[in-house]
């Protein structure tokens, strides 16, 4: 229209609106730019805020919303007019000053670099060292209080009874006494049995049990077969395995979970990553027994080659695709096979068990199938 | 029908109420996709300790951008805070973690797998830490200079959680429109707007009646398998509307006509991009695989095949690269169908009425810390 008086400068169509972070209060208000900006609404004190003082909050487009560190810290100013928010704008020099900048991302990239590269340093090298040295200092009651939760769960999965043939019981025994004194072994609560079940295998718990199951019994074809796998066992026991194995395993899935942020470990990420590590420090534990094997059975005059044919005639020939070889926990059969019969040697020492002993031993379990 | 006209026409006693008002938003869709793809990169180069800043850049957005009566809210909280919370959680979890190590050893000592049960209690700690992450959030949201605010126990509600959880356990599902409906009494009860108390007017029964061939269906959705994303958006729909017409604070209530078929588009996207970027990963490892094939001169089976693993090593690598690449791809799509399209999809049904009752009211209630939001990202249970 023509004849719209304009005596008065044109109030900003849009409206300027201030919450003053007490109340709700939607309050229209007129700024007036001095050398600070007032804030007044009409029939209230003018409230005013230093120019170096106003940051920006965040807002949707079209609308400016400003905040100021010495007013209550929900006080708001929108506005909406876009001329009049230049205006504000331009005087407030530390308007983004608290935003996170380019600076302030770098800054975040780097420390993160950084505690991923400690975390990963600590998975590699703390964390073993940390086990090896711990493990043979965690007290023997403790070892064997979590060997006993372990034997709990293995004989509710394995059979709730151990094989007790008494003839059958002596052989082991006998056996076992002769693998234990070529290695040393001087721990008297050491504990071995057979658990009837049809499973071919064998192995060493916390505080000093070791088990065979009646599956490999049945599989072996001559006791320095068996002898060389109680021998790996007893490696196991000797090296503190069990103990290693756990405070390592804790560690790692820890740290790892840590660094992506999930201390429960369920993600993938989180469970591959574990995996690789895991089964790296696993195969040279279950190396490191082989070896302890190998010095037994010289010790004793017999070959370590049978216990390696055996686990092949188990397990067949095992090498698959690169990955599964990064994945697995123990060396591959064939390797430790060919180890093994490297360190053949023609057998010097008496043999283990008579051979009366030995039809016994493989009928502990009775004669019955499982 | 002439009994319908037995009032006087123009004696109309009651006044007509004040419109709704709606809830809009405005948030620039690309803004936000390319918000979440730089995110997404810097969580990778990060190893995810960029997670913290990125929620914070999400919600900020999402606040920022829906304006009730014309106000837009706004999100208080920063990254910092969330990464704090963090490590002091997990300061709190570990002689956790230890303690249910050693407990559950006497337990198996006892009896062989008694001790799973204790993972029950992880479970119980999740619903914690999922009623605190919600009161840090909570006390972060301000609208018109004013913060919402939480009071109530995070472990009264976890009680009640657990209780009701049995209970649908054993139902078999059926109760859980009653679980949800008294937990989110408890939460929207202990919910407040400046000296505004919430309540939750929803009740099981009404959720009960809207949903319950669904729960007769459910067992066809594992037999045809395509039919799962349907039901799931009917059911999330149906749900988000009985929640959103529940809901009160002081004298306001709100009301959504959100439809029952609103999610099937988003759902049907996100399973299309699945579908396409795991394509798309399959044809990048077969033609890496080839590349490599050529560029080494070992065949396919030496690469996979037997023997020294060293020859694996650039596959492996070409395979870590590829996952991690398809993972933030998803993740992508997730923050932008899942979160921001949901958002904007449920938000442009919502009414608000009687907003007049929140003109002026008075600020209160003190921020709470980000420890839950540590918690619930540690037992990895954190929503949005």
């Amino acid at each position: 229209m023509s004849d719209v008086s304009t005596e008065a400068p044109a109030p900003s169509v849009k409206p300027t609106v201030f919450f003053d972070g007490v109340s709700s209060r939607r309050r229209q208000v007129t700024l007036a730019l001095g050398d600070a900006l007032e804030i007044s609404e009409e029939g209230g004190a003018p409230v005013r805020w230093a120019y170096a003082d106003i940051r920006r909050a965040d807002s949707p487009a079209g609308v400016i919303r400003l905040a100021c560190t010495t007013a209550p810290s929900l006080a708001r100013l929108e506005i909406r007019d876009a001329a009049l928010a230049a205006d504000v704008t331009a005087r407030c020099t530390r308007l983004d000053e608290h935003q996170t900048s380019r600076r302030g991302i770098a800054k975040i990239v780097g420390w993160s670099v950084a505690a991923a590269v400690s975390i990963v340093c600590v998975v590699l090298f703390g964390v073993p060292l940390a086990a090896d040295r711990l493990a043979p200092l965690v007290p023997k009651a403790i070892e064997r209080r979590i060997g006993d939760a372990s034997e709990v769960q293995v004989k509710t999965i394995f059979g709730r009874n151990v094989c007790e043939d008494p003839a059958g019981k002596a052989a082991f025994t006998k056996l076992v006494n002769r693998l234990r004194d070529a290695a040393g072994l001087d721990d008297d609560s050491m504990t071995a049995g057979v658990l009837p079940t049809s499973v071919p295998n064998a192995f060493a718990l916390p505080g000093g049990k070791v088990y065979v199951l009646k599956g490999l019994l049945d599989k072996a074809e001559n006791p320095d077969e068996i002898a060389g796998i109680l021998a790996h066992e007893l490696g196991h026991l000797k090296h503190y395995d069990n103990m290693r194995g756990l405070i390592y395993n804790g560690g790692t899935s820890f740290l790892i979970g840590l660094l992506f942020g999930d201390v429960t470990g369920s993600s993938a990420v989180i469970f591959a990553s574990r995996s690789v590590v895991e089964a790296s420090y696993s195969r040279e534990a279950e190396t490191a027994a082989d070896t302890f094997a190998i010095e037994i059975m010289h010790k004793l005059g017999r070959s370590p080659k049978p216990a390696a044919e055996l686990m092949f005639r188990i397990t067949g020939k095992e090498g698959g695709s690169g990955l599964t070889n990064i994945l697995a926990s123990h060396p591959l059969t064939e390797d430790r096979l060919a180890r093994m019969t490297r360190e053949d040697r023609p057998a010097n020492g008496p043999p283990l068990l008579t051979d009366k002993e030995w039809r016994a031993l493989k009928l502990i379990c009775g004669s019955g199938k499982v | 029908m002439n009994d319908m006209q037995w009032t006087p026409i123009g004696s109309e006693p009651i006044p007509p109420p004040l419109p709704p008002t709606r809830v809009d938003f405005s948030g620039n869709r690309s803004g936000f996709r390319n918000m979440v793809t730089k995110g997404a990169l810097l969580e990778l180069v990060t190893f995810g300790f960029y997670r913290f800043w990125l929620i914070t850049d999400i919600r900020r957005h999402l606040w920022s951008n829906t304006a009730i009566d014309g106000d837009a809210a706004e999100y208080t909280g920063r990254g910092k805070e969330l990464l704090v919370g963090f490590l002091f959680a997990l300061a709190i979890l570990v002689p956790i973690y230890l303690a249910y190590f050693l407990i559950g050893i006497e337990f198996e000592r006892w009896q062989g797998f008694a001790s799973t049960p204790l993972f029950i209690s992880f479970y119980a700690f999740g619903q914690f830490a999922i009623f605190r992450a919600r009161r840090y959030r909570l006390t972060r949201t301000v609208w018109r200079g004013v913060r919402f605010w939480m009071d109530g126990s995070g472990w009264a509600y976890s009680f009640r959680a657990m209780a009701w959880g049995l209970l649908v356990f054993l139902t078999l599902g059926l109760a859980l429109p009653w679980r949800e409906a008294s937990l989110e009494r408890y939460k929207m009860r202990h919910t407040h707007y400046g000296d505004l108390r919430g309540d939750f007017e929803g009740n099981g029964w009404t959720f009960f009646k809207r949903g319950w061939w669904l729960w007769l269906l459910s067992p066809i959705a594992l037999i045809i398998f395509p039919l799962a994303p349907f039901f799931y958006a009917e059911f999330k729909a149906r749900e988000w509307r009985w929640w959103l017409d529940g809901i009160r604070i002081g004298g306001v209530s709100l009301s959504s006509e959100l439809p029952h078929n609103a999610f099937y588009g988003l759902y049907w996207k996100v399973i299309g991009w699945w579908v396409l970027l795991s394509m798309i990963f399959g044809a990048y490892l077969g033609g890496a695989t080839a590349l490599v094939v050529q560029l080494s001169g070992l065949s396919a089976e030496q690469l996979f095949g037997p023997g020294d693993p060293t020859k694996s090593i650039p596959m492996l690598v070409i395979m870590v690269i590829g996952y991690f690449a398809l993972a933030l791809a998803l993740n992508i799509v997730m923050r932008v169908y899942l979160q921001r399209d949901l958002w904007a999809k449920v938000l442009e049904t919502v009414e608000v009425h009687d907003i007049a009752a929140a003109a002026d009211v008075r600020g209160s209630g003190e921020l709470a810390s980000a420890l839950g939001e540590g918690f619930a990202d540690g037992l990895d249970v954190a929503g949005f």
